[in-house]
């Protein structure tokens, strides 16, 4: 979008011939006007796009939320009752946010833990650093259907090898896909995996950071961790930030990995909001009750985004921000 | 790089947006339509379309059956849409919301979906001209696509299940091959016989899936749906009798692999599977079975009709062929799925082994019974001999629903931590939460 307008900006700013002072609005002169017609020219897919695609859909959909449509016959107007079936009636919707919560507020931490610490291994000056970059990278790559194929087989009770590996330490491993228990666990575990897309992120942030905050803290004395943790950690907070943010909207949408390895089994333990979203509105021809689980979740999202947001005066730096 | 705003609305939009993305697809005309007596036909449109699912194996049955639709019918123009089973649903859902519906659809267990919603054309009228009897012409499963009293669908494809065996466990056991004279016990028995927990060999694939309990269900003289109403009867107590006749071959006797079992035996492997390596020495299963062991190399196999219990019962696996109400010559429409289900129509179904073709005179002919592309000595009879004993659960409107609550409810059944009875209850109440009773 921005490589489109911005020559057009600065050509403008260029030739303004009073900058700063203020006019009422001025007739445009002809090159002016085939630029702002240029400009909605080049704006237009992605303004269309976003009206057609996203825009309407999201308006129709929040009308569909508040009647009863089988998609065939017309939709019938149900009021609040959607909302109202799905907060206190809804035999599974509860549990199935708390599962999506649950999945989400421990698969999105304990990822940026573990993309940090590998981030901040692979910083080092090791040894086929180049490889072991790759090596995280790559189940960042693969589709998430056949990740879902390969950790149906690291999951067996017993011929897995995440349960043989346990029972080597004397551990007898849970049945993980088929226990209510332990079925989210093993989503989390699987969510691990991938950590290496928020790892490259992290390294190219760590890759920006000065080497002079790192002199004068060596020349003040600091440890290596207490550099990691006054030096590397804070000046990576904008791109932590922005993995948490990621991460709490990706996680909250989980389908796939659902969808794929459980089915929402057993008894619901692993079903999350999407994934019974798609259920409601294209297997069982519920699509105003749909729309609304879509809509309950988008507030959902925002509440806890907007959490983040609240929050990140507090913890994120930008490098330009001068703190007193 | 700019992390404070830009991401963040637009994905979050995107959240909310997932099921209305495509419904917006739904949305331009998703009106009523008028239903009640046979639509007027136009009689000029002349291009149909028809929508079937599967795979490359279903694509060329179905082309070849269509090629000889065009020989009969020189003026008409038939397109073969083939959808991908896992999405079929959800395309004509789109198509017929949005009024371009295809002019002959395959339907199966989810008929009534489309048939309650006014979605489909009654054909009485036009089975009557045409002298079609659908009870004589396919069998008991000739009655199986009606709704409300109107029949909206002519039986395409309709294969029983029956019992696949290996013949070389049978005999290192030293038990005699299945025969449709066998009751619950006289198969127990010999389930017993050829399980072996030293090498991993089960007596019989088990009985997880709906078609197989179900059918051990009605054998009891037990209804997991009303016939006529389709209310749910699942804790009678000849349903509870059965379930607990299914619980026992896994828990007790030990003769069926359990899904924790099967996760061990690999990746997405079935009772199917496990048929073809040989782990079990039963499977309860459709005909897609006689291509899939016909190609592995050193299974010495063979099919018999399903046991019996109290009485004779055995589900089926088919489809039928009906007419969208957004069909602009559905006279036309009718006169294709006639010829496409007679026994002329449908022999490339049986000539390339795609399925059991609904037609009873083809599954009585040599056509059906003794295949070219068949090399196996496998006795095909079975199809025909089971026929009679079919049983059909009523094709309720809320079928997913259905399916999802039984799954949900029987999770811990299957892994034997819940029982029979306690099973049924909840199943019971899930089950009449979901589903409307027609009367």
């Amino acid at each position: 979008m921005t490589t489109a307008v911005v020559p057009v900006a600065a050509d403008a700013a260029g030739r303004e011939s009073a900058p700063g002072r203020r006019r009422p609005r001025p007739r445009l002169a002809p090159h002016r006007r085939r630029e702002a017609l240029f400009f909605y020219l080049f704006i237009s897919p992605w303004a269309i796009g976003f009206l057609v695609f996203l825009l309407g859909p999201m308006i129709f959909s929040f009308y569909l939320s508040f009647t009863d449509w089988d998609s065939f016959t017309a939709p019938v107007w149900v009021g609040l009752d959607n909302y109202i079936t799905l907060l206190t009636d809804d035999p599974i919707f509860l549990k199935v946010m708390g599962n999506t919560a649950f999945y989400s507020l421990i698969s999105v931490p304990l990822g940026m833990v573990v993309s940090l610490f590998i981030a901040n291994l692979l910083n080092k000056k090791v040894r086929f650093r180049k490889l072991f970059r790759t090596l995280v990278y790559l189940p960042h790559l693969i589709p998430i259907v056949a990740v879902a194929l390969i950790f149906q087989m690291v999951f067996a009770p017993e011929a897995g090898p995440l349960n043989q590996a346990l029972a080597l330490i004397g551990i007898e491993g849970p049945n993980w896909l088929m226990d209510a228990r332990w079925v989210k666990p093993a989503l989390i575990l699987m969510s691990l995996w991938q950590a290496g897309g928020g790892t490259i992120l992290l390294l190219a942030g760590m890759n920006g950071i000065p080497k002079e905050l790192y002199e004068a803290a060596e020349i003040d004395g600091a440890s290596g961790f207490r550099q990691f943790w006054s030096v590397t950690f804070p000046q990576l907070t904008p791109v932590i930030f922005f993995n948490l943010i990621m991460g709490i909207i990706g996680s909250f949408q989980v389908f796939a990995q659902v969808f794929i390895l459980t089915g929402g089994g057993p008894d619901n333990a692993s079903q999350m909001a999407v994934p019974m979203l798609f259920d409601e509105a294209f297997r069982f021809y519920h699509m105003g009750y749909g729309s609304a689980i879509a809509w309950i979740l988008f507030v959902v999202i925002m509440i806890f985004t907007a959490i983040a947001f609240a929050t990140s005066g507090r913890w994120v730096f930008y490098e330009s921000e001068v703190r007193s | 790089m700019s992390l404070t705003s830009s991401p963040f609305p637009r994905r979050g939009l995107l959240a909310g947006m997932g099921a209305a993305g495509a419904a917006l697809g739904l949305a331009a005309c998703g009106s009523g339509s008028e239903s009640g007596a046979t639509p007027k036909s136009d009689e000029s449109h002349k291009d149909f379309v028809m929508t079937v699912w599967g795979g490359e194996a279903d694509k060329a049955a179905y082309q070849a059956r269509i090629d000889l639709a065009k020989e009969k019918f020189p003026d008409y123009t038939i397109t073969l849409q083939l959808i991908p089973s896992e999405n079929y649903e959800q395309k004509v859902q789109t198509m017929i919301s949005s009024k371009t519906g295809p002019d002959i659809m395959q339907v199966a267990e989810n008929v009534n979906v489309y048939a309650s919603k006014k979605q489909l054309v009654p054909i009485d009228d036009y089975l009557s001209q045409g002298g079609l009897d659908l009870e004589s012409t396919f069998g008991p499963v000739g009655a199986n696509y009606a709704w409300d009293g109107a029949t909206y669908g002519v039986p395409d494809r309709s294969g029983a299940m029956v019992l696949y065996y290996n013949k070389d466990l049978f005999d290192e056991a030293g038990v005699d091959y299945p025969s449709a004279d066998w009751d619950w016990d006289a198969f127990l028995d010999a389930a017993k016989k050829l399980t072996d927990p030293a090498k991993g060999q089960f007596g019989f694939g088990g009985v997880g899936w709906w078609p197989q309990w179900f059918s051990l269900v009605a054998q009891n003289g037990g209804n997991v749906l009303d016939p006529e109403s389709g209310a749910p009867g699942v804790n009678s107590p000849e349903a509870v009798e059965a379930l607990q006749f299914a619980y026992d071959l896994y828990f007790t006797h030990k003769v069926a692999p359990t899904s924790v079992d099967y996760s061990n035996m690999g990746p997405d492997m079935g009772a199917d599977g496990a048929f073809q390596q040989g782990l079990v020495a039963m499977n309860a299963t459709g005909f897609w079975g006689v291509g899939g062991n016909a190609a592995i190399e050193g299974l010495n196999w063979d099919i018999a009709p399903f046991f019996h219990g109290a009485q004779q019962a055995v589900s089926a696996f088919g489809s039928a062929l009906v007419i969208p109400t957004a069909a602009k010559n559905p006279q036309g429409s009718f006169e294709i799925i006639q010829f496409l289900t007679s026994a002329e129509g449908q022999a490339p179904i049986a000539d390339k082994g795609q399925d059991v073709p609904a037609n009873l005179e083809l599954q009585e002919s040599d056509t059906f019974l003794d295949p070219e592309w068949l090399e196996a000595d496998v006795d095909l009879q079975a199809f025909p001999d089971s026929a009679d004993m079919i049983f059909t659960p009523k094709f309720i409107p809320e079928w997913n629903e259905m399916q999802k609550a039984i799954e949900d409810a029987m999770a811990s059944f299957w892994l034997g931590e819940s029982d029979a009875q306690a099973t049924a209850d909840d199943l019971q109440g899930r089950l009449e939460r979901v589903i409307k009773p027609t009367k």
